[in-house]
């Protein structure tokens, strides 16, 4: 009934916002909330309203600031700027703790459960009931096996979480969050690594819980499943709020048109290759079993190639199979026609493939030696001697040359790498595939946390490469990045491609479709209409 | 503003390597200390003949040194040197005493500790157990070897040729004198220092100059990296242990040969000298970092405390608290260069 009336209430003021929508008082309201992580804003002055007994969906793309307002609410983070109040109460949480205790809990998208411990033992972690100074065990068994039992989960609350599935380890992780009777539940794309049936149990536990009065937001990718579940939608873009709308009145479409509607200025140098349409490479009935499989692609001479995708639909290990780093189960790979069978990354490397990792510190730099050392590593064969031995001179005018060609900032060839910006810590990167003679290029989220002016300078240098004959492969999960900068685009959802599309002919909302499976939806459901 | 960047980022890197240096010079620094102290105290700590005495006790941990050096720069770590050195040692004497030339001998020693530093090697990378347990394994059981193959017992009756390595020496001269004995004017250049001196600068440019000596810094310093990169990452930390091995069986060979006696619990905790001597040197467990220099610096630092410290009458006992506490100093110190 109260869900009803806080229904209406907000449809009549739909216009407005939220921010005059006073009919009935919220369960959690957040007035102009501002987060920046070193001088970026990761939130602008957002409003977020949650009623009781109402599942409200959290939409945008990765970066759009989902996940900040989530820490936010949930204590993790605290925000520069703005109000959050509980039940009419101003609130500030210190930590995630303070925000437990007020009745908010959070459903975690990476699972944070300690492997080592039990079920039972992670579900009271830090709040064990203690009798004569012990962990009552008895106590805990009993009460996880009552929130296992109502998720359906056949799980001994003894076992160890280690030896659980993925899937079983999100219920234990649900579990755990509606053991605190929470007033407030954020579910963080629960489903992500659930199986259909175990979807519709959590489901249906949702739509308990909002019978028990319980304020539900809920972030899903899967956009297809929001109608199901969803009450009302606020769409975030670059920080910022951009609506807040009744999911009755709404299409998944209009969704996915704000989420990212953002219009394309010149962010993006205008391309200056000329792809000759000449294979360099051939991808065929790729698999690695459980990650991908049967994936078919040609990559040509001089373009640029996007592999568009959500988080975890197989982009990255797709690129880093082809590059021999991680195994593969069936499937061939040819260059210039010419099979290759990398069984290391060095078998690649030899035939001019080079991935660049997403993650530059973790796998792409020994950021604590010179930046001629990062820059020589791949091809000290061709700077040494019968005998091994390195000409140190070669060395340096080699590293020179790549800092003066690529325009790194750094003092002198022998500066250490953990010292230069992000930016040229990248360009270092590259500068040590440009001097390996590679061929292929994979650049796995070249442009993440580097700054806008070094964007750019990462997007020309992308294209430079391509205008030399170098076939690219850009993985992206910003569209405008995949749109801005590539000539065709892979789309790639669960381990497999979807479509390759001319980027010249396609929209963000096309590749969206592909990329979150709502495609399929929109086949199967014609003519029953868009929802 | 962009030149501003640059030059503010010169500054940053002069500051480190100002930082470097300070390091580097403040091991060295102390070891000058450490030498005029001693010298103060004592007046026999001053002298040729004394000189001689360190260089030749330091010979033992500089070795090992060296090599575990080479294995914590790839960012493992080897306990097992102390172990292999024994094993290797009885291993010499054991052929000597059964007849074969003392080179084939020293040749079995040298074998016994490449093979042990093989499987350490193998247990790292293709077992991929932990360093610290792969060798701490082999500790053990070189031990145990070397003591089950002697019953415990230590092999005496070697003869002159088998201590010619540990106590023979380069340019000595001599003169008889007028009453028959040998008049020694100048003692010459021991091997075991002269190995020493050899080793110290083969493995500085094998680490500076080629390219294995590189792939080494890149594996330590960050191995997916240097993985992705295209460097054989197994077979480079394969050879850092082998190396390691190699140096232990060499040790055991030569300590053996200038007490002329093989004793199968000879080296005991001599792989904590050998790291303490390439921690105070500068090299970090962490790897990625670390010189040979530094290393042979950090074993004089060693060495020269526990003479002086002799000479100068005090106990053993306190002889190890002053060397924990130089231990925990000096990492302390390169703590504080890595915090920023």
């Amino acid at each position: 009934m109260q869900a009803q009336s806080a229904r209406s209430a907000e449809r009549r003021s739909h216009q407005e916002g939220p921010a005059v929508s006073q009919a009935v008082r919220p369960l959690l309201r957040l007035r102009g909330i501002s987060k920046k992580f070193q001088s970026v804003a990761a939130l602008q002055d957002v409003d977020f309203d949650l009623n009781s007994g109402e599942v409200h969906a959290v939409c945008g793309e990765n970066g759009a600031g989902k996940s900040t307002l989530m820490k936010i609410i949930s204590g993790e983070l605290q925000p520069d700027a703005g109000q959050i109040s509980l039940r009419g109460a101003s609130i500030q949480f210190k930590s995630t703790r303070d925000a437990q205790q007020a009745g908010i809990a959070m459903i975690h998208q990476e699972l944070n459960l300690v492997p080592h411990l039990s079920v039972a033992e992670n579900m009271f972690l830090a709040r064990e009931p203690q009798r004569f100074g012990f962990i009552d065990r008895k106590k805990i068994n009993a009460a996880s096996v009552q929130w296992l039992q109502r998720l359906g989960l056949d799980v001994d609350p003894k076992a160890t979480v280690r030896t659980l599935s993925v899937a079983q380890r999100q219920m234990v992780e649900i579990a755990k969050a509606l053991s605190l009777s929470a007033a407030v539940l954020i579910m963080d794309e629960p489903t992500s690594s659930l199986t259909e049936s175990e979807t519709t149990t959590l489901f249906t536990v949702v739509k308990d819980l909002k019978r028990a009065g319980v304020g539900i937001v809920y972030i899903s990718h899967r956009l297809n499943e929001l109608p199901g579940i969803a009450d009302r939608v606020t769409v975030l873009r670059d920080g910022r709020r951009v609506s807040t709308a009744d999911f009755a009145g709404t299409t998944i479409d209009d969704i996915v048109v704000q989420m990212v509607g953002r219009a394309l200025d010149a962010k993006y140098p205008p391309p200056t290759r000329v792809p000759n349409g000449q294979v360099l490479m051939q991808v065929a009935g790729l698999t690695r079993a459980g990650i991908f499989r049967d994936i078919n692609f040609d990559l040509r001479r001089g373009e640029i190639l996007g592999f568009a995708g959500l988080v975890g639909a197989g982009r990255t290990e797709v690129a880093r199979a082809i590059f021999g780093a991680d195994r593969i189960d069936a499937g061939t790979i040819r260059i210039d026609g010419k099979p290759l069978r990398a069984r290391s990354p060095r078998d690649a490397i030899r035939r001019g493939i080079a991935y660049l990792s997403e993650d530059r510190k973790a796998h792409g730099l020994a950021i604590d030696m010179a930046v001629a050392h990062n820059v020589s590593i791949a091809n000290l064969a061709a700077l040494s001697t019968r005998f091994g031995f390195i000409r140190l001179r070669d060395e340096e005018s080699a590293a020179r040359r790549y800092i003066e060609v690529l325009g790194i900032r750094t003092p002198s060839a022998r500066q250490l790498v953990r010292l230069l910006s992000g930016g040229n810590q990248q360009k270092v990167v590259v500068a040590k595939w440009l001097f390996r003679d590679s061929r292929i290029l994979f650049f796995d989220e070249p442009t993440r946390g580097i700054d806008v002016g070094a964007k750019y300078a990462i997007y020309r240098l992308l294209d430079e490469l391509a205008a030399r004959g170098i076939g690219v492969v850009l993985i992206s999960s910003e569209l405008p990045e995949i749109l801005g900068m590539t000539d065709r685009v892979a789309v790639f959802r669960n381990g497999r491609i979807t479509r390759v599309l001319e980027t010249r002919c396609t929209s963000q909302e096309e590749i969206m479709r592909f990329a979150s499976g709502t495609h399929e939806f929109a086949e199967a459901h014609a003519g029953h209409g868009d929802r | 503003m962009r030149d501003m960047e640059t030059v503010e980022m010169a500054a940053i890197a002069m500051n480190e390597q100002r930082k470097d240096l300070f390091q580097k010079f403040a091991a060295l620094a102390s070891l000058l200390a450490l030498t005029v102290v001693f010298s103060l105290v004592s007046t026999s700590f001053f002298s040729v003949g004394n000189a001689l005495t360190v260089a030749l006790q330091v010979t033992s941990i500089a070795y090992l040194g060296i090599g575990a050096a080479c294995v914590i720069i790839t960012g493992g770590i080897d306990l097992s040197v102390g172990a292999i050195l024994a094993l290797a040692g009885v291993v010499d004497a054991m052929a000597v005493r059964a007849g074969a030339p003392v080179s084939v001998g020293i040749l079995a020693g040298l074998a016994v500790g490449l093979t042990c530093g093989l499987i350490n090697g193998l247990c790292v990378t293709v077992l991929r157990l932990p360093p610290f347990i792969a060798t701490l394994g082999m500790m053990l059981v070189a031990r145990g070897v070397a003591l089950e193959i002697t019953n415990a017992k230590a092999i005496g009756g070697l003869g002159e040729r088998f201590a010619e390595l540990g106590n023979g020496s380069l340019w000595k001269v001599a003169r008889i004198g007028d009453d028959g004995f040998p008049d020694v004017i100048f003692p010459g250049i021991p091997y075991p220092v002269l190995i020493m001196v050899v080793l110290a600068v083969a493995v500085a440019i094998l680490l500076n100059r080629t390219t294995l000596g590189r792939h080494i810094y890149a594996v330590g310093s960050n191995s997916e990296a240097a993985r992705l990169s295209g460097v054989n990452v197994r077979g480079v930390t394969n050879f850092a242990y082998i190396l390691s091995g190699t140096l232990a069986g060499l040790t055991g060979c030569v300590l053996m040969s200038r007490l002329v006696t093989a004793q199968p619990s000879e080296g005991l905790m001599y792989e904590l000298d050998a790291i303490a001597a390439a921690v105070i040197g500068g090299t970090s467990l962490s790897g990625g970092v670390g010189t040979i220099s530094g290393t042979v610096i950090g074993a004089f630092v060693i060495g020269i405390l526990r003479n002086g410290l002799n000479m100068g009458g005090v106990s053993a006992f306190i002889q190890q608290i002053i060397i924990g506490l130089v231990i925990l100093l000096t990492v302390w110190i390169d703590q504080m260069r890595h915090r920023r």
